[in-house]
Parts: C-alpha cells; sequence; structure tokens
C-alpha cells in the first residue's frame, strides 16, 4: 500500500512504501470520539492506518483492553478522552490516567517500547488536533517498526527486562509518573 | 424525516392554503392539495421513472440535471411518495396537435382492447401506469379542499433565490459559465448533479480558476437593500469543499465587501480557510462580468479596494452570491392569514424584541426566513420559539400521549446478523467501494444477509431494513454509515417502531471517520471501512437485548437568571400552566436593559424600558413564580428530579424537572488597551449608552464633545482570547453614531469588517453613511492610536481603503466592547451541572444546528447569551426555544431512563466498596445481604453509564451495559483477525 496523503492536510513524514502501523484508538463518546467526527465534518484529512473502538467514557478503557490489543499484535494504542475538567462524567478522565499508569507500567515489563502507547485529551470542538495527534503518533509508531508482539511467535521470544517491577497493579503504585510525557 | 414520522404530526405536500377564518386559538384553515397522480400506495420503487419517456427540468437540481415526468423531488423527500408533473407528463398535454393527439388516442384504444382492465381514461400514454405494480397512478385525481381546524399558525414559508438575471453586467443566463451559489451547492453536494465536482457548464471541464461575487443583489446596488446573512460563510465553506474535491482547481477568489462571520465559531472556519489559503480574499464589488470569445474565459472587472488597484481577474467559472429574496406567495399567504408584510416583502414581526416570533395578529406565528434571510442556528432556534410560542392557543390538547406499545420481536437465539451499508449519495460511495464492502462483510462470522443503500436513513432505507429485518429474521443489525452520535437514534427509533430492541443495533462510522477525513487515499480507506464492520459484526454477535425504565418527572422548572432571556423563558413556560421559578440573583429583573436602562432598542428603536416593562408585565401576567435577590447555591440530580438549593428571599430545597440557565455574558474589560484606564473621555459602548439614558452632556469630566470616534471589535475577533464576533456591536456602534450625529457631533467610525446582520440594521448602516458618519477600514494589527495627553484629542490610524495614514479629532472615544462568558456564573454552573463549555468559555450547545438551545446534559437548557454573543432579538428567539425544549420533558409525568449503565453481578461481588469510591454520581451503594456480606447495587437512576467501575472493579463483578468487556474485546480481536496485507 502507498503512503500518499492528500496535500489538505495529513502531514506524514514516511516515505512511500514504507511500513503502515496498525493503530487501536480508544475514544469516549463525548469528547475525543466526538472530535474525530469533527475533523470528519471539516474534512481535516488524517492517516487511515488506525481503527477507533468507542467507549462513553475514558474511564472505561481499562488494562485488558490496551493489553489485549498489544497481544494481538498492535503496533500502537492510543487512549483518548476528554480535557481535565470536561469530562462529561466529571472525572471520569482523571480515572483513566491512573488505569493508563498501571497499563504503561505492565506495559513497559512486556518490553514494549513506551512510544507505542499514549495518553491524549481531545474535545469534541477539536477536530484539528484529533487529525494532528493521529498524524503524529502514527509517524511515531511507524518510525518504531513493526511491534514485537506482531511478528508471528513473537511472544515466546520477547525477553523480559528484570526490573522487578509489579504485575499486579491492583493499585497503581505509582509507577508511571510522568510517562504521558515520555514520548514526546 | 423525524417530522415525517412523527405521530402528531400530518405533513401535507402539494397543497396551499387558500383562505383562513375564524380567531387565535380557533383558526378555520382551508388547504387545497393539489393532485399528486400518484396514491399513497407508491413504494416509491422507481419503476415508472424507467419508463416514462418524458423529461422535464429538474427543480431541486437547479436545472442542471433532467428529471422525468413522473418523479420524486430529491432522495430523503418525506412522502417518499411520487408525484406527476402536468406540465411535463404527456396525459395532460393540451399542447399536442390533433394528429399527435389521435394517434396517441389509438395506441390507448387498441391497449384496453388487449388489456380490458386498462384504465379508463383518455391515457394517451400510460407507460407509468403498465410499469406500477401496486397501481398507484390515478389520473383521475382532482384537486381537493380540506378544512382544518387549528388553534394556532406558524409561517415558515422560507425565501426565494434573488434573480440575478436583473442583474445583467454579471451575465447570468447569458453566460453559461456564470452560475448561483445555489447550483454550485447542487454541484459540491455529494449527492448532487456531477457527484461533489464542480465543472463550468459549457464544456463539463474543472474550472482552474473560480471566482465568487459576493452580495449579488443584496446591500443595495440594483438588488435587495438588506443583507443576506447566509452567503459569506457559504462561500468561504464553498471555497473550502471545492479544494477538497478538485485539487487541479488552482485559484480561488472571493469577491466580498465585508466578511461578515458572524456566528459562534464562524470565524475560527474563516481563519482556518485563510490559512489553508483556500481562497484569495479581494475587497471588491465587481463592475461587470465579460466573455472573452479568443479563449471561451471570463473576465471580472474590479477595484480592489485595498490600494485602489484596477483589477481584471480571469475565470473559468463564476460564482454569483445570491441574496435572499422574499417568497413570492408570502404576501398572498399574509392577506389570507390577515397579517403584515414588510417593506421589502418578508413577513413583518410586531416587535422582534418582544417576541422574535409573533406576526401582527395573535395566533400567528412566524419564523426562519419569512421574516428576513437568517442562518440555520438562527432558523432552529426560532422555529422552537415558534413552537413555544403557539402552545399558548393549544391548552387543552397538549400532553396527549400517543405512543402506542409495540409487541416487542423474538430475538432470541444464534445471532443473525444483518449488515448494511450505506452510500450516504457519494458522501460515502465517493471514496469507498460500498458494494465490495458489503461483499466482504458477507464472509463474516453471524452474517446472514448484507445490502447496500443509497441513503440508509432515508424513509426508503428505513423501511428496506424494516423489511430485511423480518424477511431473514435477524436478530442484530449492523449498520455501516455515519456516525452514531448523530443517527444512532434514527435507526433505533425505526427499530423500536417493529418492536426490534435497539439495543441489537451497531453501527459502523465510516462516513465522519473513514472516508470523509481518507479521500486521498482511497484504498487505505477501504482496508479501514472493512475493518470497521469487522470490528462492528464481532461486536454485534456479543450485543444483548436492554429494555428503558423509566423514573419520575417533576412537572416544574427553574429559569437561573432575570435578564431578558431569563424573563422570556420564564413567561413561556408559565403561560403554558407549568410551575416555574425564576431566581435573580440581583434586586431587580432585567439584566443588561435595567442597568440601568439601555436607550432604544434596534429594529423598532423603541426605548428599552418600555419594552422591558411589556415583557415583566407578561411575565407577572403568566403566574411564574420570581425570587430576585436569590442565587442558585448548588443543583443535583437528573433530568426530571433535579433539587436547586437556593439561598435569599428564600431558603429551600426545590423540586424542578429541567433547569434553564440565562445568566447571561459580561462585557469586556478594555484595561489598558486603547488608554482607557487613563483618559476619561475614551469610554465603553455600555457607558456611552448609560450616558444618552441619563441624558448626559457625555463630557465625561470635560466640554461636551464635538467630534467622536468609535473603535470596533475591542474584545472580539482577536488573535489570541476571543477569536469570535460579539454579533451586537456593529448595529449597536452605529445606532450610538446616528445617536451622537443627531447632536450634530462629527463621528468616525473604526472597522474591520461591518457586519450589520440584524433585521433592519444593514437600512441604519446606509442612513449613518448619508448621515455623513465616517467609516474607516482598519485592517487587523493596525488598531487605531489614541492621541492625547489628559484627555483624547484625536485618534490615528492606517485607513486601508485610502491607503495612508489619518488623524481624525475627537474628543470621544467609544470602545465597541465584545461580549465574555459571565464569571463566576459559568464555572459554577458548569461544575454543578456538567454541561460542557466551549473552546471560546460560553456553554455549550448540542449542536449547533440541530439542537442549539440543548446542553449535552438532558434536561438543561440555554437561554440568551450564555450560550455565546447575541444580541436582544436573538436572545428571545432563543429564551423562547428554550422554553419550548423544556416543556418537551415537562409535558409528560415519567422521564425514560437509559437501560445502558452498569450493574453489579451478585455473585461475583466480593463488597470491597471501590466503586462507591469512584463513583461520582453516588450510584453504587454496599448493601448487606447476608449478616456480614456486602454486596454492591447500583441505582440505575443515579447511574450515568460512563463504566468507570466496570473497568475498576477488580473481581470483574460490574457489567457496562452495552459496553461490555466481551463488547469491546471481540472488537479488538476483529481487527488483526485480517493478517497484515
Amino acid at each position: 500500500m502507498t503512503q500518499q496523503v492528500s496535500s489538505s492536510g495529513a502531514t506524514s513524514t514516511a516515505p512511500t512504501g514504507a511500513f503502515d502501523p496498525r493503530i487501536v484508538v480508544f475514544a469516549c463518546n463525548w469528547c475525543s470520539y466526538a472530535g474525530a467526527d469533527t475533523a470528519g465534518v471539516s474534512r481535516i484529512q488524517h492517516q487511515p492506518h488506525f481503527r477507533m473502538i468507542r467507549v462513553m467514557c475514558s474511564g472505561r478503557i481499562q488494562p485488558a483492553f490496551v493489553l489485549r490489543s498489544f497481544e494481538k499484535g498492535a503496533d500502537g494504542v492510543l487512549v483518548s478522552g476528554c480535557h481535565f475538567g470536561d469530562c462529561h462524567y466529571i472525572f471520569g478522565n482523571e480515572r483513566a490516567v491512573e488505569q493508563f499508569e498501571k497499563t504503561m507500567n505492565v506495559v513497559k515489563l512486556l518490553g514494549i517500547e513506551e512510544g507505542r502507547l499514549r495518553l491524549e485529551w481531545i474535545s469534541a470542538a477539536e477536530g484539528g488536533r484529533f487529525a494532528e495527534v493521529i498524524n503524529e503518533f502514527t509517524d511515531q509508531v511507524r518510525a518504531l517498526g513493526p511491534s514485537p508482539f506482531a511478528v508471528e511467535d513473537a511472544i515466546d521470544e520477547i525477553e523480559v527486562p528484570e526490573t522487578g517491577g509489579c504485575m499486579n497493579a491492583d493499585k497503581g503504585e505509582g509507577k508511571g509518573e510522568g510517562v504521558g510525557e515520555g514520548e514526546h | 424525516m423525524d417530522a415525517g414520522r412523527h405521530p402528531l404530526i400530518e405533513v401535507l405536500t402539494n397543497a396551499e392554503v387558500t383562505g383562513c377564518e375564524g380567531e387565535p386559538g380557533n383558526f378555520t384553515v382551508t388547504v387545497r392539495k393539489n393532485p399528486r397522480y400518484v396514491t399513497e400506495e407508491c413504494v416509491a420503487c422507481g419503476l415508472c421513472v424507467d419508463h416514462c419517456p418524458q423529461v422535464g427540468g429538474n427543480e431541486f437540481d437547479m436545472g442542471l440535471m433532467a428529471r422525468k415526468a413522473i418523479y420524486r423531488p430529491f432522495p430523503q423527500s418525506v412522502p417518499a411518495t411520487y408525484v406527476i408533473d402536468s406540465n411535463a407528463c404527456l396525459n395532460f398535454t393540451p399542447h399536442l396537435d390533433e394528429r399527435q393527439r389521435r394517434r396517441l388516442e389509438k395506441m390507448a384504444k387498441y391497449k384496453r382492447k388487449v388489456d380490458p382492465e386498462y384504465p379508463p381514461n383518455i391515457l394517451v400514454c400510460g407507460h407509468c401506469t403498465d410499469a406500477c405494480d401496486v397501481d398507484a397512478i390515478d389520473f383521475d385525481q382532482m384537486p381537493e379542499e380540506v378544512e382544518i381546524d387549528v388553534g394556532s399558525i406558524l409561517v415558515a414559508v422560507g425565501f426565494q433565490e434573488f434573480d440575478a438575471r436583473a442583474l445583467g453586467a454579471y451575465g447570468y443566463g447569458r453566460l453559461p459559465n456564470v452560475v448561483t451559489s445555489l447550483e454550485l451547492e447542487r454541484m459540491l453536494n455529494a449527492s448532487g448533479v456531477t457527484g461533489g465536482h464542480v465543472v463550468r457548464p459549457s464544456d463539463l471541464e474543472t474550472p482552474k480558476r473560480i471566482v465568487f461575487i459576493q452580495c449579488v443583489g443584496a446591500r443595495g446596488e440594483g438588488g435587495r437593500p438588506y443583507c443576506s446573512r447566509f452567503c459569506c460563510m457559504n462561500a468561504v465553506k464553498d471555497s473550502m469543499l471545492i479544494r477538497q474535491h478538485d485539487p487541479v482547481v488552482d485559484d480561488i477568489t472571493i469577491l466580498y465587501t465585508d466578511l461578515r462571520a458572524f456566528g459562534k465559531g464562524f470565524d475560527d472556519f474563516v481563519t482556518r480557510s485563510k490559512e489553508t489559503a483556500s481562497a484569495e480574499y479581494v475587497r471588491g464589488r465587481p463592475a461587470k462580468v465579460w466573455h472573452d470569445p479568443a479563449d471561451d474565459t471570463l473576465q471580472v472587472f474590479v477595484e480592489d479596494t485595498r490600494g485602489h488597484e484596477q483589477r481584471r481577474i480571469p475565470a473559468d467559472l463564476v460564482v454569483l452570491s445570491v441574496a435572499a429574496a422574499p417568497n413570492e406567495g408570502a404576501v398572498k399567504l399574509a392577506e389570507i392569514f390577515d397579517i403584515e408584510t414588510d417593506q421589502h416583502g418578508f413577513v413583518a414581526r410586531r416587535d422582534p424584541a418582544v417576541s422574535a416570533v409573533e406576526t401582527s395578529r395573535d395566533g400567528v406565528f412566524v419564523c426562519g426566513s419569512a421574516v428576513g434571510p437568517q442562518v440555520i442556528p438562527d432558523c432552529v432556534a426560532q422555529a422552537s420559539a415558534t413552537a413555544a410560542r403557539a402552545q399558548l392557543f393549544l391548552t387543552g390538547h397538549r400532553h396527549e400521549d400517543t405512543a402506542e406499545p409495540v409487541e416487542p420481536m423474538d430475538l432470541d437465539g444464534p445471532p443473525r446478523v444483518g449488515v448494511m451499508v450505506c452510500h450516504c449519495g457519494v458522501n460515502i460511495a465517493g471514496v469507498l467501494d460500498v458494494d465490495q464492502l458489503a461483499k466482504d462483510a458477507e464472509q463474516l462470522p453471524g452474517v446472514v444477509v448484507t445490502s447496500t443503500d443509497l441513503f440508509a436513513c432515508s424513509s426508503t432505507g428505513q423501511d428496506e431494513l424494516m423489511e430485511t429485518i423480518k424477511e431473514h429474521k435477524l436478530n442484530r443489525i449492523v449498520v455501516a454509515a455515519c456516525t452514531p452520535r448523530t443517527h444512532e437514534p434514527v435507526f433505533r427509533d425505526t427499530l423500536a417502531r417493529i418492536g426490534f430492541n435497539p439495543f441489537l443495533l451497531e453501527m459502523v462510522n465510516i462516513r465522519d471517520q473513514c472516508s470523509w477525513v481518507h479521500a486521498g487515499t482511497p484504498e487505505a480507506a477501504q482496508d479501514k471501512a472493512r475493518a470497521l464492520i469487522r470490528m462492528g459484526v464481532a461486536r454485534a454477535l456479543h450485543l444483548e437485548q436492554l429494555q428503558e425504565g423509566s423514573a419520575p418527572m417533576t412537572r416544574s422548572a427553574l429559569v437561573v437568571g432575570g435578564g431578558i432571556a431569563g424573563i422570556q423563558a420564564a413567561t413561556d413556560l408559565a403561560v403554558q400552566g407549568f410551575p416555574v421559578t425564576l431566581v435573580e440573583k440581583s434586586d431587580r429583573l432585567g439584566g443588561r436593559l435595567a442597568e440601568p436602562n439601555l436607550m432604544l432598542l434596534y429594529p423598532n428603536m423603541r426605548p428599552a424600558s418600555e419594552v422591558l416593562a411589556e415583557k415583566i408585565e407578561r411575565l407577572h401576567k403568566s403566574g411564574a413564580r420570581v425570587l430576585l435577590e436569590t442565587e442558585v447555591e448548588n443543583i443535583t440530580g437528573f433530568v426530571g428530579s433535579f433539587e436547586a438549593t437556593i439561598k435569599g428571599a428564600v431558603d429551600e430545597v426545590l423540586p424542578v424537572g429541567a433547569v434553564i440557565l440565562a445568566t447571561g455574558a459580561d462585557l469586556h474589560d478594555p484595561g489598558t488597551a486603547f488608554r482607557f484606564d487613563e483618559l476619561p473621555n475614551v469610554v465603553t459602548s455600555d457607558q456611552l449608552e448609560r450616558g444618552f439614558v441619563t441624558e448626559d452632556d457625555l463630557g465625561f469630566g470635560g466640554d461636551p464633545p464635538k467630534s467622536a470616534a468609535f473603535v470596533l471589535c475591542v474584545g472580539s475577533r482577536e488573535p489570541e482570547g476571543f477569536t469570535g464576533c460579539s454579533r451586537y456591536c456593529c448595529p449597536t456602534a452605529i445606532k450610538q453614531a446616528l445617536k451622537l450625529n443627531e447632536r450634530g457631533i462629527d463621528t468616525t467610525v473604526f472597522y474591520r469588517d461591518i457586519r450589520t446582520i440584524s433585521t433592519g440594521a444593514e437600512e441604519m448602516y446606509r442612513e449613518a453613511r448619508g448621515r455623513g458618519v465616517l467609516f474607516v477600514r482598519v485592517p487587523p494589527g493596525h488598531e487605531p492610536e489614541i492621541v492625547g495627553e489628559k484627555r483624547v484629542e484625536a485618534v490615528r490610524c492606517y485607513d486601508e481603503l485610502l491607503d495612508r495614514r489619518l488623524e481624525v479629532p475627537a474628543d470621544l472615544v467609544v470602545l465597541s466592547v465584545g461580549m465574555r462568558p459571565r464569571q463566576p456564573e459559568t464555572d459554577h454552573f458548569h461544575e454543578m451541572l456538567k454541561a460542557s463549555v466551549g473552546l471560546d468559555g460560553f456553554f455549550l450547545e448540542r449542536h449547533p444546528e440541530l439542537a442549539p438551545v440543548e446542553t449535552a446534559v438532558e434536561g438543561v437548557l440555554l437561554a440568551g447569551t450564555v450560550q455565546g454573543p447575541k444580541d436582544i432579538v436573538d436572545s428571545v428567539a432563543q429564551a423562547s426555544a428554550a422554553a419550548a425544549k423544556a416543556s418537551v420533558f415537562l409535558a409528560h409525568d415519567q422521564v425514560r431512563l437509559d437501560p445502558a449503565v452498569a450493574v453489579v453481578d451478585p455473585e461475583a461481588c466480593r463488597g470491597c466498596g471501590d466503586c462507591v469510591d469512584i463513583c461520582d454520581f453516588q450510584a453504587p451503594a454496599l448493601a448487606e445481604t447476608e449478616p456480614g456480606v456486602f454486596t454492591a447495587e447500583i441505582n440505575p437512576s443515579l447511574c450515568k453509564g460512563c463504566g468507570t467501575c466496570a473497568s475498576w472493579c477488580p473481581s470483574g463483578a460490574i457489567i457496562a451495559r452495552h459496553f461490555t468487556d466481551k463488547q469491546v474485546l471481540a472488537q479488538i480481536d476483529a481487527f488483526f483477525d485480517e493478517v497484515r496485507p
């Protein structure tokens, strides 16, 4: 598949024929999913390699969803919700941060690059920002190449780093402070 | 669509009003139903169209496309029934000569001979009758007069296009490549004539250079004196659309007078258009359009007012943004209803500042472009406003519950999935191969049948969906079309009508999030759409039937804010008999009109105090409970059972079913800008207005001024901060300038664009210029400079039109300040009610066109400037609209509860209470089911269905209905079912 993106917005830095990542995007119904719709209504073009999964609130996005995506071969996972203070359910997005940090810990333990998992806040009005985030994240994941899990039988070959982290992320041991910024 | 299927709405198309008798509350209206020659048996199969030999021009496509003599006006028309055009049909052909007629009759006679069943009238053609399988063609139909008894009448006849042929210099009608904006609109419409591509009518080639001419027939100059409001944004939008559809278009030039991007978010849209260089904006009115026969191009002659350069702009296509003219039938209709029209021929309103929708006669209301050109959000708000006002005359007939319960279908058993893929005209099919998507979906597990539809949401599409369900005994539906955020309710509603549980529907968004945003990469878009459908089907297999619950509705409302909007909303609700409490923080009603009164209110120039007194009298008569010096301390609960804690005149907890926010807006404080804080005679428009009311000499600490200057857009249209237009300032400044001019004060107005968009404002602008008020156009980045030591003496500024710096003497500088979200009220109510706030800081409507007064929070409505800057006329209209929407809730004693909420599996629950801790709505609670054994329970009235507790629950005991783990995981797995290409 060739990577040509229309001149009206999608800015891919990748050369023609480069690897097209497979990205799962989890979005909340009220802000980020609506933001993607806004991008549509405004016809703001962006890269097409992601698949959207809609939930009502980013707080619904539990570690299992992200981990299953990687297990199945996702090259990147984007978790998105409303900006702080803008959550339709008041603090659902703040719960999402806690869930995300737990997830990030596990992802790192599994030897998956931090850059493959990202958390973003996109409002219903920010169609342009949605497109930007998608383009940027797609390029970032493309630069990382295929996920180690995306290769057949890769799971047996993965080396789990011996960091001694706690796999049981029951209460989020505060391991993942600042991970949201790490990958920029 | 919604109107067509509503059980309480009867739609009479092809009909006209011929008479009206009676009085408000008891009118008898005579309607003539013109024959359509097709009965309601019609199934809209279209076979007749294939057989019809006669062709007529298609009105809907502006004559750009042909249609048959039997036709459906447009794809989503309601009713879907076809109609025969008697001017084109062979059976109505007085224009045939005797010989032709005899020949055709002979043919018909023969047909009758071989088929005795052949219809007996003088069918000379009858191809459609032959083709029709359901015998829906009836040439014997005659016009039929029906009498309808009604309580009130709403006039919504809209406008018609100004005939651009009247302006011969632009060559419309003479030069084929000069088209109107509506013709262009049909071309750009994905389901239109050219499938969304713009072409030159002369040779059907894509034009390389397109010139838009604005204000054709508007704002004087051989046309209508008023501004048509919608054309500026329309041209900007069209230029962006053309760029997307046809990248080969090199140049788009928009020749404008003032760029009137006055609505919420409009200025941001224009900025984006300028950033993406979708068009070149040239300010100037062209003299003529000239056709160059040498190379068959057009030349537009225009003086670029920036620098006075005479330009000849070559063009392959010229688009005339034509004005809106009154509907021709409006005058006749006005006579029948005995209502007044204005000098232009639009329906006149008694006083728009009192009620935006009242005509000169009680019981007859008007909305939309029947009163003058409007943009869609304003039309919709006004339409709701008429609904509120009209209800006044319907007492006794309201609140009749008509919904008949439908027998639920038996949907148990293994999943049988039907997949419907929508073309959405070419919105989807222009990018994606819809047939291939349907074919691919056939292979998916559980799928029994797939289909495609031109418009799945049209009534035909919906009917097909229902048929397919019955035929194939489906128990899961996947619709691959647009976004569920707008269309899931439509499909759910259709399914509910046949007793199909609406929660067994899954919508796959292949338009908004696929074809629209990946138009440049159709192959990748196809892959994405295929994957999304696969994921949708996988999820559908795990969907469960859910049953809607209900909770009681407290049939009373709370209106917060006693300004003009709050007064209007409270009055409209109270006259309908609903208990209303209006809470006002200060010690008097009237808000901005009363602090102290504004002077005169345009367009009728009635004193504000008089208008306000009239409105307050109406309020008191309405029976609404008014509480002054009272504040809302807290609001808890949800639609139907809000509890408002109010403190002040009374301290109580008020149970209400709906809340209308009408807390208004603040005016921008210029601070140090324009040395406002430093010089006493630099004042805001508000201070000047106050000066007028108190009959001040306007000296502001010095001698009365001999000259004055207005600076517009102070605190509006800023590059940072508030980027929007405050709408009210242009007409207000001109009104004030006229007032100063009357006192013999030389007045200059520094402006960026004059946006006199409200009724009568353009005329006021014209009058001001005629009376010698100077208007100086200032480009952004050249803010006027205030000259003077202790007091302002002059204003120095760059004049874009003269292309040099000017110094204008001014003893008074008036800053026309924009509006700001009112604080702390906005934050306070945002926090309590969770209604979203937009990027501009104002409360965000649920949808600018579909739901301009509703918020995302059910039962919380917006009235007036709390939603964004607007003038009094628009605030009043919006307040009535909010009242109408509130009455929709209050009309029933039950509120429906969404069943897609969280539930606890008591077997799995270990009673840890984590869910109780994290829920912000207090929905879960621990109950002691056995001594010492605790189990969580979730209150469905309080649960909002966010699902956070489900992802949090350490024992996986909470199920987020409709977004269960199984459903989401199935979606994820399905993405990766297909191997990477």
